[in-house]
């Protein structure tokens, strides 16, 4: 194996050889001064310069000339060059990328066993200088290795990897593969994906498109599909009896593949505890339901489980997690007119009383002041048809609104509006205009995109066209962008429209809910409008119970952790109180007090804690986590269809390897990278330079000692 | 050496150089060293240099009983003692070079320190012997003067304690200046490393004489001036210009000896024709050799007067 140069014109810095020399030759003893009283003497006795051109120390100028020759050859760039290895690559080496799918479909049987010994077979069958990377993906991808020549290390890797809780995404795996392999600069690059290839997780629109020449090979783990049961979904309605939740869940058991119908015992866990055992039977390829016995809800973050009393192949998709908190009802105040005896609110509060689950908790005041006091603890305060005195009733109400509270001003006969409170509503009102031609007014326009209106967006979810309206006041904007309009009348007045104040919402609705003005309470679509109008205003954000598996929060964001339940997470961490994470395999996760936005992966299934650090009595907080079901779908997709989908370009000439020319340098930069040796030499120069000092410094030592004893 | 051998007199190891540079008080090394150096001689020879009759006093207990005045004893049957004039009440000047080259110093004390601790002693010894004793320092120039006095004596020591080695040196000019203010005859002292060509240095002293003083010269040189003792090439700086001139010192030990022996031989020949009285002192040995020497010359003169 000939000794080789990648950068030879380094070589040319051994002409600094000559340095140590002139250094030796030419120095001045500066250790060496001797301070003297007057040189008159001495400058009269013959000089001689001879020492001066002497080389007095051979074994420091051998050290020095070895250290610069060391260096200068390490900056060459040295190599063993093996023509065995070179021959060898017929193909030059390759950009290899392992695309490991490790999906939760990937447990069963033994796919993962024989995935992970095949991404073993690939590294064992890599070249000597050939780069692989190892990337496994589910829902999201990650690089566990890059573009390494050490197959040890990938197969230490293979080691650590383990299946996830995810369901299968094809897109991110094969971006990262394709950006890996874009940046690689080796004459050959290939792909090779393993998985079970799940039809599910094939969009057919990935978008990554290979560089020209990428072999693509897949490795096929799939096999025929087995029997697989799984909890489909579990809906949990809550009904309040005697001030106390109580929770009907009802699961849905499906059944894919099979033959005969199968008896299975299914179990619902509260907290822990085995609450009831069911038996269901399930038929081949069919469903079933069970309304498990209610169980009341008592605590906060109750964290239950409906499973298969045993699991089959795929575990993940045979139990269903969740997370409860009692609900809290919506405070709504009525406002109503003074001697109007509930009759103006009667529709109103009716509608607001009507719910399982005990919704709404409304308390109606007839006529008099509006004091802070009354609107604290106070969620939706709604102004019927009366007048709203300014002064301290009107500081109330701003200060409410803006803190946070929901405002509903329905404008009906009696409503005043003070002055200092114009800002508050959309816009300024007109007085009353009747619609009598006719059978009055319908409403034309609704904004199906708002909250309030979204589930009746779709067909036969609720009809508001027949409601009539005889009378409204027109309301004229005062600042269109600051307003939004929820719905029009037929002649494109506005009937709803919102503004945002402060951190509360205030809603103007121009006609009334009494029934005088409009027969929309009468309509079938009253009740969940008013429930859908009230809950908006009141701010809640309907909590999840279950998040899939792969979902990643951020946990600074206010109204992302007040969807998952932990909004007093995201307050406690804005207040820089500290907070755990504790995954469900036990984990922990240090929660960031600070600083920009912050994503946990839920990754795991199963229940994540959060809590403050340490031993605490705090009931922790709780967030559960589902695997995704489109996973246990496990029927395959033709491999041929990937393959032709990802198929690349034919290689352009410019890629095609000619000895001598690109694939030639690579080779040789390979080689050297592999080899390494200027790493050995730049040690070898650093002894020797240490040796240098050592040595230096004992002739310096022992030079003044001389001079020393000679002067004393 | 070139010098002249000497051994500390008996009972006089005080005059060592490495002892003296442990006494701070320049007073009471100059006392130390006279009174030793005086103990240690024949007492009797030299006791009452001054034999002018000045006047009687009662005798003290411890006043020296050879002392007492029999004669008036005889007429007044009381015990006088007989107090005598100073011989001469001449002027006594130390010219003290202080330029930087004095700093030099391989052994315990440098040329300066050496020459402050003899100044001091010489200046001492005068003023016991009633001298008015003065000083100059120079180095380049007159750095100062203090005129000879007899309530000098502090001042001069104090100035002596005080003087630093600085500037490069010059002999002929400093003293040229301090000539034209030592009007009166009197014993001058130069103390110096004379760091300069012989002819030069003789022309310099030439001006003390001038005027009629008598001139004592006490050349200072350190151990390693005299016998050039280093090795190993070295970078050897003058101490005065800042020149540095690389050397290889044992090629040149032997011709620098010569150089140096010719000098203070050429020095001590046209000094002695000169009627200059000329020591080559060792910083390295004691200082009774310098005070031998002083009283000698104060002898000398006082018989020749």
């Amino acid at each position: 194996m000939p000794l080789r140069f990648l950068v030879p014109v380094f070589l040319l810095g051994l002409a600094s050889l000559v340095i140590p020399i002139v250094v030796h030759l030419t120095r001045k003893r500066k250790a060496l001064v001797v301070e003297f009283p007057s040189l008159m003497f001495l400058e009269r006795v013959p000089f001689q310069a001879e020492s001066r051109r002497r080389i007095h120390h051979w074994l420091l100028l051998l050290l020095r000339a070895l250290a610069v020759a060391l260096i200068v050859a390490a900056f060459a760039r040295p190599f063993l060059q093996d023509s065995e290895i070179t021959a060898g690559m017929a193909g030059g080496p390759r950009e290899l990328v392992i695309l490991l799918d490790r999906s939760y479909s990937m447990d069963v049987g033994d796919h993962w066993e024989r995935a992970v010994g095949a991404a073993r077979d690939v590294v064992g069958r890599m070249g000597p200088l050939d780069r692989a990377s190892l990337v496994v993906f589910a829902r999201n991808a990650d690089v566990v290795i890059r573009s390494s020549l050490e197959g040890s290390r990938l197969l230490a890797a293979l080691d650590t990897v383990r299946v996830s809780d995810e369901s299968t995404a094809y897109g991110p795996g094969l971006k990262l593969a394709q950006t890996i392999l874009e940046e690689a600069d080796l004459p050959v690059r290939e792909l090779v994906l393993i998985g079970d290839f799940q039809r599910g997780g094939w969009t057919g629109d990935e978008g990554v498109v290979f560089p020209p020449g990428t072999v693509v090979t897949p490795v096929d783990l799939s096999s025929p599909a087995p029997s697989n049961r799984m909890v489909a979904s579990v809906s949990l309605v809550r009904e309040e009896r005697g001030g106390r939740d109580r929770v009907y869940a009802t699961a849905r058991f499906t059944r894919v593949g099979g033959e005969d119908p199968e008896s299975v015992e299914t179990v619902l866990e509260v907290d822990g505890m085995e609450l009831e055992r069911r038996s269901v039977t399930l038929p081949a390829n069919g469903a079933a339901t069970v309304t498990f016995d209610p169980f009341n809800l008592s605590q906060d973050f109750t964290r239950g489980s409906v499973r298969f009393a045993e699991t089959d192949e795929l575990a993940p998709d045979d139990v269903y997690y969740f997370v409860l908190s009692p609900g809290r009802a919506v405070r709504v105040l009525v406002l109503d007119p003074a001697g109007g005896r509930g009759a103006s609110s009667l529709f109103l509060t009716e509608a607001l009383s009507i719910s399982e689950d005990r919704a709404f908790e409304v308390q109606v005041r007839a006529g008099g002041g509006i004091s802070s006091g009354e609107l604290s603890g106070v969620d939706v305060a709604i102004v019927n048809d009366r007048p709203v005195p300014g002064g301290d009733a009107a500081v109330a109400l701003r200060s409410f609104v803006e803190g946070g509270g929901g405002l509903v001003v329905l404008m009906g006969e009696g409503i005043r509006w003070p002055s200092e409170l114009a800002d508050l509503l959309p816009g300024a009102f007109t007085e009353p205009r009747d619609r009598r031609s006719g059978r009055g007014g319908r409403l034309g326009y609704l904004d199906y995109t708002h909250p309030v209106f979204e589930i009746f967006r779709g067909p036969r979810s609720g009809d508001f066209t027949g409601a009539r309206f005889f009378r409204a006041r027109e309301l004229q904007l005062a600042d269109p962008e600051a307003s939004r309009i929820l719905a029009r009348y037929d002649d494109g007045s506005v009937a709803i429209a919102e503004r945002s104040v402060g951190e509360g919402q205030v809603l103007a609705l121009t006609s009334t809910l009494d029934g005088y003005w409009n027969d929309l309470a009468q309509q079938p679509v009253f009740l969940p409008f008013v429930h859908q109008l009230v809950r908006y205003a009141s701010g809640r954000t309907e909590v999840v119970s279950s998040f899939p598996a792969g979902q990643v929060i951020d946990v600074t964001d206010a109204r992302a952790m007040a969807t998952a339940g932990l909004g007093e997470v995201a307050e406690a961490l804005a207040g820089a109180e500290e907070r755990v994470a504790v995954t469900p395999s036990g984990e922990t996760l240090v929660l960031p007090t600070e600083g920009s936005a912050h994503f946990v992966r839920l990754q795991e299934q199963g229940v994540y804690e959060i809590r403050p650090p340490g031993n605490s009595d705090i009931r922790p907080l709780a967030v559960a986590v589902n695997v995704d079901l489109a996973e246990a779908d496990l029927t395959p997709m033709d491999v041929e269809e990937v393959v032709a989908s990802l198929a690349s370009a034919p290689a352009d000439e410019e890629s095609v390897q000619r000895p001598g020319g690109r694939e030639a340098r690579l080779l040789r930069e390979d080689q050297e990278r592999r080899q390494a040796l200027w790493r050995f030499l730049l040690l070898g120069a650093f002894v020797l330079l240490v040796m240098e000092t050592l040595v230096s410094n004992w002739i310096s030592r022992s030079g003044a000692r001389r001079a020393f004893n000679a002067g004393s | 050496m070139a010098s002249v051998s000497t051994r500390p007199a008996s009972g006089a190891q005080l005059l060592l150089p490495e002892v003296l540079a442990r006494i701070d008080n320049l007073e009471l090394l100059a006392r130390t060293v006279v009174e030793g150096f005086l103990n240690g001689l024949h007492r009797s020879v030299y006791l009452g240099l001054s034999l002018d009759f000045a006047e009687h006093r009662p005798y003290m207990p411890g006043d020296d009983i050879r002392r007492i005045d029999w004669r008036l004893f005889g007429r007044t049957d009381r015990h006088y003692v007989k107090l005598f004039e100073a011989e001469t009440n001449a002027n006594f000047v130390v010219l003290l070079d202080v330029s930087r080259s004095m700093s030099y110093g391989t052994h315990t004390v440098t040329k300066l320190d050496y020459a402050r601790y003899l100044a001091a002693c010489l200046s001492y010894f005068a003023r016991r012997q009633r001298d008015r004793v003065g000083l100059v320092t120079f180095d380049d120039d007159v750095v100062d003067y203090i005129p000879p006095s007899a309530k000098n004596l502090d001042l001069c020591l104090h100035t002596l304690h005080r003087a630093r080695a600085g500037r490069p040196g010059e002999l002929r000019k400093p003293i040229l200046k301090a000539t034209e203010s030592l009007r009166r005859k009197g014993i001058l002292v130069l103390i110096s490393d004379l760091y300069e060509p012989a002819e030069e240095v003789v022309r310099a002293v030439r001006v003390l004489q001038s005027p009629g003083h008598d001139v004592m010269v006490f050349h200072l040189l350190d151990p390693a001036e005299l016998e050039f003792p280093f090795q190993g090439a070295s970078n050897f700086r003058d101490m005065e210009t800042g020149e540095d001139l690389p050397l290889i010192p044992e090629k040149l030990r032997d011709g620098y000896r010569d150089l140096v022996s010719a000098h203070t031989a050429e020095l001590r020949e046209r000094f002695t024709s000169g009627r200059v009285d000329y020591a080559l002192l060792d910083t390295s040995k004691p200082l009774d050799q310098a005070l031998f020497r002083f009283l000698l010359h104060r002898e000398k003169k006082r018989k020749a007067r």
